[in-house]
């Protein structure tokens, strides 16, 4: 299979692997797969409490190129944007900038859940505290 | 005269216009070929869906019916029966292919019966809007959590093994990790005869119950043989 030129520079030139303290509450961890090729990806992200917005991201993929590219860019996508704003991110905007051939579109759909997951698991870690808040706000009124 | 079967539509035969099956190869009237049926390739040979098959027998039908269907008897024939034999021919490869090995044998039902699963990559299937994804939470946590770990396990041993390391403990390791993987995926292949088993006997609901697990456990073995493989390179390399 031909790669695109972007997903080969995310190949061989991945951003943002690594990993992050998991017993973090500003650290979010989010490990999906897909099981039609057994592959695994893990995704974290460290979010500001103040702001949220995601500091820094990380990622570790034991699969295809098209994975490996695909969570790398996605790291880059979501670094510097809320939390909300990630939420937005769709893998089709992953297909597009990689160039992803039919085949490889499961790859994206990884990257897709695997930030959801990683939000998903922040927002649990915090959601007492949110909540708290928004009881405040109640309170307030 | 013949066994109907649920899943074959009845069809008049182009020859003796008689109804019968769509599952068949031949008219069971006039015996002249038919265009390649519609039915599920259990049918083709005559058998209900099933995953315990008597594979010897199975070789067996094959053979015959390959033999039956062989395009050099049609040499003489009209242009169409001489097509059919060639696309009858073709449809009794793919469905002895698909029957005989276990696991495609396996995939092969769960699909029939309207299970999702892998590894069905085909363009048409994966639609780029995505709303066609699969369910994510197909995969137990546990088993993502143990996959990951094991990865991250054989690659800490290959980078070290890459590094010129001569740790003797290396070698060893990696074997007693390929050991692990394949006795794991030895237990998984265990698991789904009994799964076929449960199939086989089971009425609806715990053949509901049974398609469940063994959509897990083949997701569970492709994970496995990964490793295996990825290991099996390590060691060779
Ligand atoms: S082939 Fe499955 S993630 Fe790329
Ligand atoms: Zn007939």
């Amino acid at each position: 299979m031909a790669y695109s030129d972007k997903v080969i520079d995310h190949y061989n030139n991945p951003r943002n692997v690594g990993q992050l303290d998991k017993s973090s509450t500003e650290v979010g961890t989010g490990l999906v797969g897909a099981p039609e090729c057994g592959d695994v990806m893990r995704l974290q992200i460290r979010v500001n409490p103040e702001t949220q917005v995601i500091e820094e991201a990380k990622f570790k993929t034991f699969g295809c190129g098209s994975a490996i590219a695909s969570s790398s860019l996605a790291t880059e996508w979501i670094k510097g944007r809320t939390v909300d704003d990630a939420m937005a991110i769709k893998n089709t905007d992953i297909v597009k900038e990689l160039s992803l051939p039919p085949v490889k579109i499961h790859c994206s759909v990884l990257a897709e859940d695997a930030i959801r997951a990683a939000i998903g698991d922040w927002k649990k870690k915090n959601g007492a505290a949110e909540t708290a808040q928004a009881t405040t706000v109640a309170v307030a009124h | 005269m013949f066994k109907v079967l649920d899943s074959a539509v009845p069809i008049a035969c182009w020859s003796c216009s008689i109804g019968h099956n769509d599952s068949t190869l031949f008219c069971p009237h006039c015996s002249k070929i038919q265009p390649p049926p519609g039915g599920d390739y259990f049918s083709v040979f005559g058998l209900e869906p099933r995953l315990g098959l008597d594979l010897p027998a199975l070789e067996h039908e094959f053979h015959r019916l390959s033999r039956k269907v062989h395009p050099d008897r049609f040499a003489r024939a009209g242009e169409n029966e001489r097509q059919w034999s060639l696309a009858d021919t073709a449809l009794l490869n793919d469905a002895y292919r698909t029957l005989k090995d276990p696991l495609h044998r396996t995939e092969y039902l769960l699909k029939l019966e309207g299970a999702e699963i892998g590894p069905d990559l085909s363009a048409e299937s994966a639609a780029a809007d995505g709303k066609d994804r699969k369910d994510p939470s197909r995969v137990p946590a546990d088993l993502l959590e143990e996959v990951f770990e094991l990865n991250m396990q054989l690659e800490e041993m290959r980078m070290a093994r890459k590094m010129g390391e001569t740790d003797a403990g290396l070698q060893p390791s990696l074997e007693q990790a390929k050991r692990r993987f394949d006795g794991l995926l030895v237990e998984v292949d265990q698991n789904l005869r009994i799964q076929w088993q449960v199939w086989d006997e089971g009425d609806a609901a715990a053949r509901k119950k049974a398609e469940k697990t063994m959509v897990g456990l083949l997701d569970r073995r492709r994970y496995l043989s990964n490793l295996v493989r990825d290991v099996t390179e390590t060691l060779g390399a």
